[in-house]
């Protein structure tokens, strides 16, 4: 509440974007928009997931929304700034992206990869010299932020060592790192085990209640998103297909519309939140029974 | 003395990682002492790397001044050096014969082959970044064949003569250098910004070309000139003398520092140009700088020495198993331990077969090879 105020609205603003890779004319003739015309608002403080079938977009929003990609048409405000007129650090000072991949050429260890989430910070101390040594501030950050995503013992660690899903938390803490006010995720879960899965969901729902983080989830993880998030932005073609709380997004007539395919929906045991299942081996023969009697 | 510091260092995180490695469960995880300040780059171990690397390099240079085709011991060598200091080009007199061979033939070889060695080394370590890719060399984007190409053709027609004290030579292959690095920005930059997979194919495509024209060059030569012809293929140092030996370390201190005022930068841009953009890094304005720098810089060091291969590539790979990936310290430590490298090769060069040279390129692989071999064998898997 008190955020909303102090903004005076939404995190994110986001107004008829159209966005496509490549020659922007080429797709103007076909339907080559990889986003087409997206209008939304991300609330201050909510965790929104980004819900939709592969190539849906939804990758290419996060990029955009970060301003690692640019779009050809339409506005994005990120508390009432236009994102096109803001330079690259100031953007990285509120917004943390964390990437689907994170590819690792070189041996630098888990701190020195997590301290670079001080970058946009100290950006301005760097001087002639260009060395921006950090200072205590940045490294109990960092320490902070390492602990938080279990990847303080592998400190000294060089990340080119280290699990796919070990790595991915030490991109989570650097994103922690930037303290910023929303953190963009893209498929954050996609490699860590059911453990790790749950402290990451615990850590964003953390956050998000004690600091008012405002979250942005890309999954391809329905019961993920359903249970974690206070709204869901499903897309299908790079169009909003329907935008509300998992009860109105998580419908089986929904989801069968998008996923093309059929799905049953119940209820979780705990929360009582609307939960996806993948048809069964029995019903699907039944089914097929079913057809040919 | 650089391995030494970087023994120390492995060490050091081999004692931090015994000291993490819990006994049993998660319970058991460190939560109280944390080794996040001894796993990174430090500005105290900065200052003492470099401190160390640079005593080295003193010495390195002394060394390499006693040998040639006639030995001088190191009591000779500080009477003529303290001489000189003291007394200026007048103390020369009384330093006789040794004196000069000493100040005015020694010294600018191993000087110049201390900044060129310097210079492949820190533009290997800048490339490497900007391509994320650890076989990066100065020699990828195209500048070597180009250079060679104005190199073979100042050779062909004869031309001699010099120009603000560089020789003909080093001019025509700068100029060479130049236009192959504008010719392959110009197909890499066709859709408005720096594709880094374009720039490498642009690079590599461009130096079959051109080394194909440096064959055909080379071919319709007369037989002496295709001589020289090879030995600056191969890589020769030839010193200028002192007033431009003085331009060229302004103009390369020069490129070197912008180049290092990139480290923080190129240190997020290895994370992928995204992550670098998302963590506020102009990644453009980046890629821009250290690429034309490089360019400058390669241009420069190659019209002086020819192609002298291995430093740009072997140098930064070692350093960074040694001393870590950050290019805070990798780029200055790769710039000076590149310049130690390639006096001692250019010693062994001068001084084997005295007085017959061997081109110094051929030391630098023969030595470097075997070596990268190791290293590979070494951290199998770990370089891609």
């Amino acid at each position: 509440m008190s955020i909303k105020e102090l903004t005076g609205g939404a995190a994110y603003s986001v107004d008829g974007l159209r966005f496509s890779y490549g020659h922007p004319a080429g797709s103007r003739s076909g339907n080559g928009w990889v986003l087409d015309g997206l209008t939304f608002e991300v609330r201050p403080g909510e965790i929104l997931g980004v819900l939709g079938p592969n190539g849906s977009g939804k990758s290419s929003l996060l990029k955009i929304l970060a301003k690692v990609l640019r779009q050809q048409e339409g506005s994005v405000k990120l508390f009432g700034c236009e994102l096109i007129g803001m330079p690259q650090h100031e953007v990285a000072r509120s917004v943390a992206l964390v990437p689907q991949e994170s590819p690792i050429a070189f041996p630098f260890s888990i701190t020195e990869m997590v301290l670079m989430g001080r970058f946009p910070h100290h950006r301005r101390n760097i001087g002639l010299s260009g060395l921006g040594w950090e200072g205590p501030e940045d490294i109990r950050t960092a320490e902070a932020a390492m602990r938080e995503t279990d990847v303080l013992h592998l400190a000294h660690r060089s990340i080119t060592d280290v699990s796919g899903g070990e790595r991915q938390r030490a991109v989570i803490a650097r994103a922690l790192t930037q303290e910023p006010k929303v953190l963009l995720l893209d498929e954050p879960t996609a490699f860590l085990d059911l453990h790790h899965q749950l402290d990451i969901c615990s850590i964003l729902s953390r956050l998000n209640e004690e600091r008012g983080l405002t979250v942005v989830l890309v999954s391809h993880d329905l019961n993920l998103a359903g249970q974690h998030c206070d709204r869901l932005l499903l897309l299908d073609r790079g169009r909003t297909v329907r935008l509300g709380s998992p009860e109105e997004v998580m419908t089986p007539e929904v989801l069968e519309e998008v996923y093309r395919c059929r799905v049953l929906v119940d209820r979780h045991p705990q929360s009582g939140l609307p939960r996806v299942t993948l048809p069964g081996r029995k019903l699907a023969v039944s089914s097929q029974l079913g057809d040919q009697g | 003395m650089g391995l030494m510091a970087g023994q120390t260092r492995s060490e050091e995180r081999k004692a931090v990682a015994t000291a993490f490695v819990a006994p049993a469960g998660e319970a058991a995880r460190p939560s109280c002492v944390a080794p996040v300040g001894s796993s990174r780059l430090s500005p105290l171990r900065w200052l003492l790397t470099l401190s160390a690397l640079a005593a080295a390099a003193v010495l390195v240079l002394l060394i390499c001044l006693q040998f040639g085709a006639e030995r001088i011991g190191l009591a000779e060598e500080i009477r003529i050096v303290s001489l000189a200091i003291g007394a200026g080009p007048a103390g020369l007199e009384s330093a006789g014969a040794s004196g000069v061979i000493l100040l005015q033939v020694r010294l600018p070889r191993v000087l110049l082959a201390f900044m060129v060695g310097g210079c492949l080394a820190a533009v290997g370590v800048g490339l490497q970044a900007l391509f994320r890719n650890p076989l990066a060399d100065p020699y990828v984007l195209g500048i070597s064949s180009g250079a060679a190409l104005g190199a073979g053709l100042a050779i062909l027609f004869g031309l001699t003569g010099t120009a603000l004290a560089f020789s003909a030579l080093s001019l025509c292959a700068m100029a060479g250098g130049l236009l192959s690095v504008l010719v392959v920005y110009r197909i890499a930059t066709a859709y408005g910004y720096l594709p880094i997979h374009t720039l490498l194919l642009a690079g590599v495509i461009l130096n079959a070309v051109f080394s194909a024209l440096v064959m055909f060059v080379t071919s319709i030569m007369e037989p002496n000139r295709s001589f020289g012809m090879m030995s600056w293929l191969m890589g020769t140092l030839t010193a200028p003398d002192y007033p431009a030996m003085l331009v060229l370390a302004a103009y390369l201190l020069t490129g070197l520092l912008v180049l290092f005022r990139q480290a923080a930068s190129l240190n997020l841009l290895t994370l992928g140009e995204e992550s670098a953009r998302a963590l506020g890094v102009e990644v453009e304005a980046v890629k821009q700088t250290v690429f034309f720098t490089s360019a400058l810089l390669t241009g420069a060091v190659v019209s002086v020495s020819g192609m002298i291969g291995f430093v740009g590539m072997v140098i930064p790979h070692a350093l960074r198993l040694l001393a870590g990936a950050d290019h805070r310290l990798l780029l200055p430590a790769s710039a000076l331990v590149g310049g130690m490298y390639l006096m001692a090769a250019d010693t062994i060069a001068r001084t084997l077969l005295a007085p017959t040279e061997i081109p110094v390129g051929v030391v630098t692989a023969l030595a470097g090879g075997p070596f990268f071999i190791y290293l590979l064998t070494l951290r199998k898997g770990r370089l891609a």
